[in-house]
C-alpha cells in the first residue's frame, strides 16, 4: 500500500573552529518544508543565533516564522527550556513547528557532548564497563530514573552509591 | 565534521477510513529505533504498536520493549498527551521509543490533511491547495497545536 504521508526530519550540529556550535533541523514532509539554524555558545550553551525558513504550504498564522524565532536568541540549553520555548513560541501566537525544532536542536547539543563520554565505555569490558555506566549516573544524576536502565532495580543502579 | 546527527521518517497509510497506520524510524550516531503502530483516526488512540531496538547504549535497554505494550489504549489527543508517553514510555521504558511515537501523534493531523487533500485533488487537479489547507484548519484547529 503506498503511504499517503512523509516526513523526513533531520538535526546535525556542527562544532566550529571558534568553539560555537552550529545546529542545523530541517524537515520535509508532504505539507511543509522548513529549516531553523541555532549557533549555540559553550560553556553556558547560550543560544547567541536563531533563524528559521518555513516553505510549501505554511498556515497564515505562521508566517513570521523568521522574526518569531529571535525570540529564542538568549536562552540557554539547559534546566527550564521546554517551558521557557513553550512560553515564547508556543501558545496560539506562536509556532509549534519552531518550538519543536528548539528543543530537538538543543537535545541534540546534549547529545553531542554524550556521545565521546560513550565511546570511552565501547573500550572497556566487564566490571570496568558497568563502573563507567554508573559513574555517568554520578556524574549526571538527572539520568537517575530517566529510563528503564536507569530505574531504581536496574543492575546498573545497584552500587551508584557504592 | 558533524558530531552528531539524528535523523527521524514518519510514514502513514490508510488501511481504512478509520485506521492511520504509522512507520518511524529514528536513527542517530548513538541510538537505532522502530515503531510500527496503528492508530484510530476519530480519536487517536493507539490500537496496537511493536518497537525493534536496533542500536542502543546499555544491557539493560532491551526490557524498553515489552513495556512499550502500555501505549496501547492511550490516545495521542487527549491533554498533555506527550507527556504522558514519555512518562510512561519514555521514563519507565526507552526515551527514544517515546520519542518516535510523539513524532508519530504531531504527524496524525498532518496524515488526516494530506489523505483529505490528495482525495480533493483526485476530483480537482486544480484544486488550490493553500485554500483547502486553512479550510481544513478552521475546522480542525487541533493542526496548529
Amino acid at each position: 500500500m503506498t503511504i499517503r504521508f512523509l516526513r523526513n526530519k533531520v538535526v546535525e550540529v556542527e562544532p566550529q573552529t571558534d568553539g560555537r556550535l552550529v545546529v542545523s533541523w530541517r524537515l520535509t514532509d508532504d505539507l511543509l518544508k522548513a529549516s531553523v539554524s541555532l549557533t549555540v555558545q559553550p560553556p553556558d550553551l547560550e543560544i547567541v543565533g536563531a533563524e528559521a525558513k518555513l516553505e510549501r504550504l505554511v498556515p497564515r498564522a505562521w508566517a513570521t516564522a523568521p522574526e518569531m524565532i529571535k525570540k529564542i536568541e538568549g536562552v540557554r540549553i539547559g534546566s527550564g527550556l521546554r517551558k521557557i520555548v513553550q512560553g515564547l513560541l508556543g501558545g496560539s501566537n506562536g509556532c509549534s513547528v519552531l518550538g519543536q525544532a528548539v528543543l530537538e536542536s538543543s537535545n541534540a547539543v546534549i547529545l553531542h557532548f554524550t556521545r565521546p563520554v560513550l565511546q570511552i565505555g565501547e573500550r572497556l569490558e566487564g566490571d570496568a564497563k558497568m563502573e563507567h555506566l554508573r559513574k555517568m549516573v554520578r556524574d549526571n544524576p538527572r539520568l537517575a530514573r530517566s529510563c528503564v536502565a536507569f530505574q531504581d532495580d536496574s543492575p546498573i543502579m545497584q552500587g551508584v552509591n557504592g | 565534521m558533524i558530531s552528531f546527527n539524528r535523523s527521524q521518517v514518519i510514514g502513514a497509510e490508510f488501511p481504512d477510513e478509520e485506521t492511520v497506520r504509522f512507520y518511524g524510524i529514528q536513527d542517530d550516531h548513538i541510538y537505532s529505533m522502530e515503531i510500527n503502530m496503528d492508530v484510530r483516526v476519530t480519536d487517536g488512540e493507539i490500537l496496537a504498536v511493536e518497537g525493534i531496538m536496533k542500536r542502543y547504549t546499555t544491557f539493560v535497554c532491551p526490557e524498553a520493549v515489552p513495556i512499550l505494550q502500555n501505549a496501547v489504549g492511550m490516545s495521542l489527543r487527549e491533554k498533555d498527551w506527550e507527556r504522558r508517553i514519555m512518562k510512561e514510555i519514555g521514563r519507565k521504558g526507552c526515551e527514544h521509543f517515546a520519542e518516535i511515537i510523539i513524532e508519530c501523534g504531531k504527524c496524525l493531523d498532518q496524515a488526516r490533511m494530506t489523505h483529505a487533500m490528495w482525495k480533493a485533488l483526485e476530483k480537482d487537479p486544480g484544486l488550490n491547495q493553500e485554500q483547502f489547507m486553512q479550510t481544513w484548519i478552521e475546522g480542525h484547529p487541533e493542526y496548529m497545536e
